[in-house]
């Protein structure tokens, strides 16, 4: 047995540096495209931006120094508080309008950002108790069902599509990773789509309208297509190279709406070209890469899955995002991670990036 | 299998699948690649021109908003054709020759062409500068003959909210004012709409939704210089729906006028004493400088600006409100172009506050208006009946203090009718205090005071009822006998509303029925619900309304409404501002009209009409106005009687 406790040079030592340093990158390309959002001041975005970027970087920092498996006590009370959150959330905002965010002092939250985390972390916590013998039993996939459909019905009810299918595909994911025999995969894909038609139910007239708008883009009633027409044509004009910093006229002229969350990617296109874009989806790749292999690195179950989840929930942001903004899916309201102007979606995910780090740097063998 | 051998299985189960899901997520990055790709190399060339505006311009445009009518179809809000010129540096040869040509046809201000100079230098050379807003027919004519020859300018017909009624209805219809990034964040749909306009504040924000209809679009060519060639419209926009008010313009400005005139009489603006007393009061100055268009002479000769206050007619029976009045007001059509910081400046520099709706958000002690409540609070709970009597002797004694009745000389033994009728304060201290708080807070609140009427414009303010619990909690001491006393004539932490007194007098006069006002028209009859306070209770109180304009001694027998119109029934309220001493009370410095403005009484009045079946309510504050019913009464009067006028009997 070794001792429990990571000395302080140790610590620093074995902090994944280099996802930090990719982070960072993507948060400075981040306020550099805010910048030009603005038309090129600091103010209201870029600013705050960096400003927020150093913020989450440092509790980065701070987790690394929390035991890891003080996580693996906290995942379930976590995940409850979380829920209950969701839930107060919906009380609150009852009357048919939206209730995603939270405010408390000048300050929006949107607790169902962060719910993705709780969510994983119950899972991982779910199956490391698991015995390996039983992984090949249906009963023992109803268990996550459930802890995955909870918060999915709460947040679609909210609703907030583009995160709630992050968080059901995520899920999928790590059961997948878990052991899930690939005849229950092919069942739980079967029962997701056939959830479509009870989900499109649940949706706000203006989320129909943009899910009518990109299957036919020609019968568009409320605009919904025109944010996706004036994304296409301003990510087209960029070209390969892009019409250059602060050039981007589309985007410069106010007919890119939402350029400074949903739409940043857009704006880097036109004017940073394909090669901007490419880039930032390679950065983006390194990351989640390095996310992954890390998961393959640690000793114990739990750690395992967590960064897995981790690296999913990176995946599916960039995914979701980009899909969007190239006319591939509904405009559905999804961040890109540490570009968009948002302070909720960057804190989850330098959240996961701690998390990770603290597996890294606590990672034992399971205790036998 | 042992434990290890499966656990390592398991690990390697798991690694295997991992790989699975991060080949997966490569292969999903290239395809979004391979998307990029088409849609920025392949197909660069399209959206290149797309961009360049050399084909097609979509273009969002925004709904006519809903019109507001009154209740005999003359227009409070509307829209009217505005255009506004643009300049793209891009495409303007020459900036400063443009604008010196332009400045030729239109008319150009030296800081128009400065800013237009400014906005060039600091943004990219594409984006389009605006020149001048509301351009006027003769200029337009101007223009469109020589835009040929103007490289880069481009105008743009807009639509403008405008609001003839202007001032009059200010605190009614509200404004509207470009959208604001806060409304955005709270309705995303909002953010595609350029130029948008929305309410902020009055029925032009309550009723936002409606009235603000759906957007439509449109493809406009343009050829290489920036310049229209041809629309095509894909979808037309959806007006909003045109709201018909319940307002009567008529009405309104009478009894503006009669409000803002008070006792006094206009004067000749020009004439020479009238410019000396200008310049020797700076406060006359800020009232003429911060557009302020009338003066008046009052009954001492001393020139004053317009009385301040507010005023309320409104139907008994539907709630209808047929004029609202807040004095001073403000010009809505300020607010609707980008608001010049000079107005501005000026409305905030005016002495009394144009911006605050007195009407819903001004807070005053009812004073006597107050005693109606009392009396059916008492009457209800079997404290007195008709004919128990109090010995009024000018004052009363409670523990140490002494309460003063306003008739310093007594007015002897009363009943409830006469002491309404008289308005005599030491009545209504006996009864408040025998009555209890309690009982007198469930009586105010039956009949719409201290919590918000629900009207259907935003920041009504709730006034304030007190007790024994609002004390504890805002005070953090217990409540007293003595203010028991003092509530009971409706002084001390009693506010109410305007808006609120007119509901009382509303609930009084149609039979104690919860009625609630409404901005809008209404079709048809409604029906509200019984407030359950016994008829005859209601009836004791009525009469003594009724003496108040009909008694001999009433304190507004003066000012009732001809018998031929049905007479009227009513209540005077005289508010101190500024507590008198004992010492200037025996110096006799009663006379309001000789203190400064700002420490004059308020002067309160609430009545309704005909006397039998009752139709209309009326409730008059006169901020300073002096008494209730030498000021006020006369007001009230004359909106009766002008209601009555124009819709006759029923």
């Amino acid at each position: 047995m070794k001792s429990e406790t990571v000395g302080i040079l140790q610590t620093i030592l074995r902090i994944p540096w280099h996802l930090l340093f990719v982070a960072g990158v993507l948060v400075v390309i981040g306020a550099m495209a805010l910048y030009s959002a603005s038309e090129g001041s600091w103010a209201p975005w870029a600013g705050r931006h960096a400003i927020r970027g150093a913020i989450g970087a440092s509790m980065v920092l701070i987790l690394a120094f929390i035991n890891f498996r003080l996580l693996r006590i906290w995942a379930y009370p976590i995940y409850m508080a979380s829920i209950v959150m969701l839930v107060a959330l919906l009380a609150v905002g009852g009357d048919g309008g939206v209730a995603r965010w939270i405010t408390f002092g000048g300050f929006t939250f949107q607790p169902s950002e962060p719910t993705k985390i709780a969510v994983l972390l119950a899972l991982a916590r779910y199956f490391d108790s698991q015995p390996l013998e039983r992984m090949r039993s249906v009963l023992t996939y109803l268990p996550p069902l459930v802890m995955t459909g909870v918060p999915f019905m709460l947040i679609v009810e909210q609703p907030d599509l583009g995160t709630a299918l992050a968080l059901a595909l995520g899920s999928v994911a790590i059961l997948f990773v878990a052991g899930l025999p690939w005849r229950y995969l092919l069942a739980s894909i079967v029962l997701g789509v056939s959830a479509v038609p009870v989900l499109w139910s649940q949706l706000h007239d203006y989320q129909k309208a943009r899910v009518m708008t990109f299957l036919n883009p020609g019968a568009d009633q409320l605009g919904a297509g025109y944010q996706i027409t004036q994304s296409k044509i301003a990510l087209g004009s960029g070209g390969m190279f892009g019409k250059g910093f602060l050039m981007g006229s589309q985007s410069q002229l106010n007919y890119l709406p939402e350029k400074q969350t949903d739409f940043v990617f857009t704006m880097i296109g036109e004017e940073f070209g394909l090669v901007g874009n490419m880039s930032i989806l390679g950065l983006y790749l390194l990351m989640i890469g390095g996310v992954l292999t890390i998961s393959m690195r640690v000793k114990s179950r739990f750690a395992q899955l967590t960064c897995v989840g981790v690296g999913v929930m990176l995946f599916l942001y960039v995914f979701v995002n980009v899909a969007m903004v190239t006319g591939l899916l509904p405009v559905v309201g999804a961040p890109l991670p540490l570009i968009s102007y948002g302070g909720t979606a960057m804190l989850t995910v330098f959240l996961g990036l701690g998390i990770v780090t603290s597996a890294v740097v606590h990672d034992r063998p399971d205790v036998e | 299998m042992s434990r290890k051998a499966k656990q390592k299985e398991g690990r390697r189960t798991m690694g295997r699948r991992t790989l699975l899901l991060g080949s997966g997520m490569v292969l999903v990055t290239s395809f979004l690649s391979g998307r990029l790709y088409q849609l920025q190399v392949a197909q660069n060339n399209r959206y290149k021109r797309l961009s360049d505006r050399n084909q097609f311009d979509l273009r969002i445009v925004p709904p006519r908003r809903g019109r507001l009518i009154d209740r005999k179809n003359r227009l409070l809000a509307g829209n009217a054709e505005s255009y506004l010129l643009h300049i793209t540096p891009l495409y303007a040869d020459d900036l400063d020759r443009s604008l010196a040509q332009l400045g030729q046809l239109v008319e150009l201000g030296e800081d128009d062409v400065t800013r237009v100079k400014e906005a060039a230098r600091k943004g990219p050379s594409f984006r389009p500068i605006l020149v001048r807003e509301s351009l006027t027919q003769r200029e337009l004519a101007r223009l469109a003959v020589r835009s040929a020859y103007l490289p880069g300018v481009t105008f743009e017909k807009t639509l403008r909210r405008i609001y003839p009624q202007g001032a009059l209805t200010g605190h009614v219809t509200g404004y509207v004012s470009p959208i604001t990034s806060r409304e955005v964040e709270e309705n995303r749909s909002l953010g595609d709409l350029p130029n948008l306009a929305t309410g902020k504040i009055g029925v032009e924000f309550a009723l936002e939704p409606e009235l603000r209809g759906q957007p439509g679009n449109e493809r406009v060519e343009v050829n290489a210089r920036g310049q229209a060639i041809r629309v095509f419209r894909d979808f037309d926009p959806q007006s909003g729906t045109d709201v018909q008010l319940a307002l009567d313009i008529g009405l309104q400005q009478h009894v503006t006028n009669v409000l803002r005139r008070g006792q006094s009489e206009q004067v000749d603006m020009a004439s020479p004493s009238v410019q000396q007393a200008i310049a020797s009061d700076s406060d006359l100055k800020l009232h003429l400088a911060s557009g302020e268009n009338m003066l008046l002479r009052d009954p001492i000769g001393k020139i004053t600006p317009p009385e301040s206050g507010a005023a309320i007619v409104m139907d008994v029976h539907s709630g209808e409100i047929l004029a609202m009045v807040s004095a001073p007001t403000y010009d809505p059509n300020m607010f609707t172009d980008r608001l010049l910081t000079r107005d501005w400046r000026r409305l905030n520099a005016h002495p009394r506050n144009p911006l605050l709706n007195r009407v819903t958000a001004g807070m005053y002690a009812p004073g006597s208006t107050f005693k109606m409540i009392v009396a059916l609070a008492a009457l209800e709970a079997g404290i007195i009946n008709e004919s128990t009597r109090h010995f009024c002797n000018g004052r009363m004694e409670l523990g140490n203090a002494t309460f003063h009745c306003w008739f310093e000389n007594g007015h002897g033994s009363v009943n409830v009718v006469r002491a309404l009728e008289r308005s005599c304060d030491v009545f209504f201290y006996e009864i408040a205090l025998k009555t209890g708080i309690q009982r007198i807070k469930a009586m105010a609140n039956k009949l719409g005071l201290g919590d918000v009427t629900g009207i259907d414009i935003p920041g009504e303010k709730p006034g304030i009822i007190p007790n024994h619990e609002w004390k504890l909690a805002t005070h953090g001491v217990v409540w007293t006998p003595g203010e028991t006393v003092v509530a009971g004539i409706g002084q001390g932490y009693v506010l109410v509303t305007p808006l609120q007194l007119a509901v009382m007098t509303a609930r009084l006069a149609n039979g104690a029925r919860a009625i609630s006002p409404s901005l809008r028209k209404i079709e048809g009859d409604v029906e509200f619900p019984e407030l359950g306070i016994s008829e005859s209770a209601l009836r004791i109180v009525r009469e003594g309304m009724f003496e108040v304009m009909h008694g001999s001694l009433g304190t507004a027998r003066s000012h009732n409404l001809s018998s031929n119109q049905g007479g009227m029934c009513g209540k005077t309220g005289t508010v101190q501002v500024k507590r008198i001493t004992k010492e200037q009370r025996e110096a006799g410095i009663t006379k309001n009209i000789e203190r400064p403005w700002k420490e004059r009484d308020h002067a309160l009045f609430v009545g309704y009409a005909p006397v039998r079946n009752p139709r209309y309510a009326v409730a008059v504050v006169v901020e300073h106005g002096g008494s209730g019913s030498s000021m006020a009464a006369p007001i009230a009067r004359a909106a009766l009687q002008r209601v009555m006028e124009v819709n006759g009997e029923v």
